[in-house]
């Protein structure tokens, strides 16, 4: 049953204005695209190309964009972390890409150790779906071939859906290249696609080689890709958030009408993770009323165009674990939740606008999911749930402790928190332990429940020795 | 097999098994001591370890222990016979508790007495709105080794510190262990009225009689 949860922040009208404008931009202002092969792809399909852009026919936009399908499976090593994206889904992947750990206040530059937790948490954390991506940069690895161990350690140490290299063509081939032996090799791969990308958008209106090489090569495999912009409103894009809508939704109908002229039918995301800047000091920030509306609006342009959508995360400006790490990071959850985007990239860890994690707001953040996933499933209506009967029984006055209705229903009804706590005052003092301080507790017991779930000897050599001639090719 | 199902019946909060079940106890005139002690018993305590593990909620234990009331009820008269004759079951200890005059919240209290149930103690549950009276002729009757009072009101609590002194009155405090609960009750509250203890949560509340009776 469709969620009845849904937050709208844009008028039908609205949207269309957006759409509109978007569509202008394209045809008239163009995507500056710094990849000549794309450029010749669209140059074959009929669009303008001029130095270095690329003027896109509306009718032709709205072509391929309508090609892209609206629900797809992302198979997972082990079928039962199979993820829907799309639809009436909802996947929480952790956070993505920051080079530093935040530890107690202090922070230091993430390392091997780090990735390697993250990935074990990722792997057991219950409301996590999917195992992620450079779950942290682990700096102490050469920068030049990092990106294969993160990614041999995502299919070696989990069997949930990991994300894939947007490191150019080569990049994304070496991703499928490892994923290709695991996956029955690269016509099944091809069928069935297993690995998701966060492919990046410039702001404004630019899409670079890297993040569009690696975009056809995906596309032409079948792979999912998550095309996102981040227009920063007020530096990166207009101070109007419907200016930074137009601006995003140009940018990313490009990347797709991109994808679907290399594939047609190929799966991609509406991404957005467009936010606000601080107009004092010019930095980005991620948590706020601005991006919440931005990341519910990206959900309902997406349900527009038939897509599934990313937007929101567990996103905060702080730089600790406190107040502000948790009310930011629920607002930008909430949104999306309730807005209806499909993928949440950066739900667990995240602080100082992407840029640090934390193993205990991954806990928190974790938290959050849980409650959201909770609040998304909604009321359910039906005889036994109106529950006149069991009222009838018990009474005024009465209490349902004693109801095996209660002793029923509760366990579905209500979700059992992981870290929240809930306890007497008299419980509580005893340690007087803050969320801080039991996340880090939980965090440890989590990654101690991390099962080794294995992977074929055989195919660890074959990968091991890709990775291996890679590598001697990459630090030639 | 009797003692198994009985068992089964309290951890299934299933009165209607339960009903059969003690037609049963009686009918083939099984020992009663016996099936409440080795079969109605072990089930109360299994639930209290299974809640105390976090594997079983509030409303398992409260069914069983109202399942537990009632084969107490069936089979009272065997009991009771079968007490005169000498064979005795074991109690943990025999508490009294009840709401205090003028306060009819419940909810607590009555949880607090399911768990007491549940970890083996014999409860006289007087309900809401008792006087003082009340609580001490229940417990002399019955031979309670502890009184408990519940109380949610700030206007309500002086009713604790009336009972401590109507029995000093009556010369009998030192038969009994007081203590108090409620949202608005403290330890400090419990000690300048000289109560025996006071706990927070029902949890507690158990481990404050296991002490008291120890």
């Amino acid at each position: 049953m469709a969620s009845q949860v849904s937050l709208r922040v844009l008028s039908e009208d609205g949207v269309q204005q957006i759409h509109d404008s978007s569509l202008r931009l394209l045809q008239e202002v163009g995507i500056e695209i710094e990849y000549e092969p794309a450029l010749d792809i669209l140059r074959a399909a009929g669009q303008r190309v001029d130095s270095g852009r690329a003027y896109f026919d509306p009718e032709y936009v709205q072509k391929m964009v309508a090609q892209a399908p609206e629900q797809f499976t992302l198979y997972a090593r082990d079928p039962k972390f199979n993820v829907e994206i799309g639809g009436d889904n909802l996947v929480f992947a952790p956070g993505y890409g920051a080079p530093f750990v935040i530890e107690k206040g202090k922070r230091r530059a993430s390392n091997w150790e780090d990735y390697m937790n993250f990935l074990k948490l990722a792997h057991v954390a219950q409301d996590i779906d999917i195992s992620g991506g450079m779950l942290v940069e682990p700096n102490d690895l050469d920068d030049r071939t990092r990106y294969l161990d993160a990614l041999y350690a995502h299919i070696r140490y989990s069997t949930k859906c990991p994300m894939g290299s947007s490191y150019g063509a080569e990049g994304a081939n070496d991703t499928m290249g490892l994923l290709s032996p695991v996956f029955g090799g690269r016509d099944a791969l091809k069928a069935k696609p297993a690995v998701i990308t966060l492919i990046n958008t410039i702001s404004p209106l630019k899409l670079d080689a890297r993040q569009t090489g690696a975009l056809v090569e995906y596309a032409k495999m079948n792979q999912a890709v998550i095309i996102a912009s981040l227009v920063m409103a007020g530096s990166t894009g207009p101070a109007t958030l419907a200016g930074c809508m137009a601006v995003q939704n140009a940018e990313v109908l490009a990347g797709i009408t991109l994808a679907q002229t290399v594939n047609p039918g190929c799966p991609v995301v509406y991404g957005s993770a467009s936010s606000v800047t601080d107009m004092h000091s010019g930095s980005v920030s991620i948590a706020n009323g601005e991006a919440g509306l931005l990341a519910a609006a990206a959900a309902q342009m997406a349900k527009f165009y038939g897509l599934p959508s990313r937007s929101g995360g567990g996103l905060t400006d702080a730089k600790t674990v406190d107040g502000q790490a948790g009310y930011e990071s629920a607002v930008m959850l909430m949104s999306p939740v309730t807005a209806g985007t499909n993928i949440i990239l950066h739900t667990a860890g995240i602080l100082q606008y992407w840029l640090c994690m934390s193993f205990e707001k991954f806990v928190l953040d974790a938290e959050i999911a849980g409650i959201l996933r909770r609040f998304k499933r909604g009321i359910k209506i039906d005889e036994d749930s109106l529950a006149v009967e069991v009222v009838a029984k018990v009474g005024p006055g009465n209490h349902f402790l004693n109801q095996m209705h209660t002793r029923k229903h509760h366990k579905t009804e209500f979700r059992k928190p992981l870290l929240s706590d809930r306890q007497s005052y008299e419980g509580w003092v005893a340690e007087s332990l803050t969320a801080e301080d039991r996340a880090s507790q939980v965090c440890r017991k989590l990654i101690n429940a991390y099962q080794d779930p294995g992977l074929d000897q055989s195919l660890q050599k074959e990968l091991q020795s890709y990775i291996e001639s890679r590598k001697e090719e990459l630090l030639k | 097999m009797l003692l198994e199902q009985l068992k089964e019946a309290v951890i299934n909060g299933d009165q209607d098994e339960l009903k059969v079940l003690c037609g049963r106890v009686l009918d083939e005139k099984f020992n009663p001591v016996e099936a409440v002690q080795n079969g109605l018993i072990k089930g109360i305590e299994e639930l209290g370890r299974l809640w105390t593990e976090g594997e079983m909620f509030l409303p398992d234990v409260m069914m069983g222990a109202d399942v537990l009331k009632l084969a107490l009820d069936i089979l009272g008269p065997e009991l009771a016979k079968a007490e005169a004759a000498g064979i005795k079951r074991d109690v943990k200890g025999r508490i009294v508790i009840g709401t205090v005059k003028g306060d009819i919240h419940d909810i607590g209290k009555n949880i607090v007495s399911a768990m007491m149930t549940a970890a083996g103690y014999e409860v006289h549950d007087l309900g809401i709105n008792q006087d003082v009276a009340a609580f001490t002729e229940k417990a002399e009757e019955v031979g309670a080794d502890i009184i408990a009072l519940s109380a949610l009101l700030t206007t309500t609590m002086p009713e604790q510190k009336k009972l401590v002194e109507h029995l000093k009155e009556k010369g009998i405090k030192e038969k009994y262990k007081v203590i108090i609960g409620g949202g608005p009750t403290t330890q400090d509250w419990a000690n300048e009225i000289g109560a025996d203890g006071w706990s927070e949560t029902a949890g507690g509340a158990i481990a404050l009689c296991d002490r008291l009776t120890a």
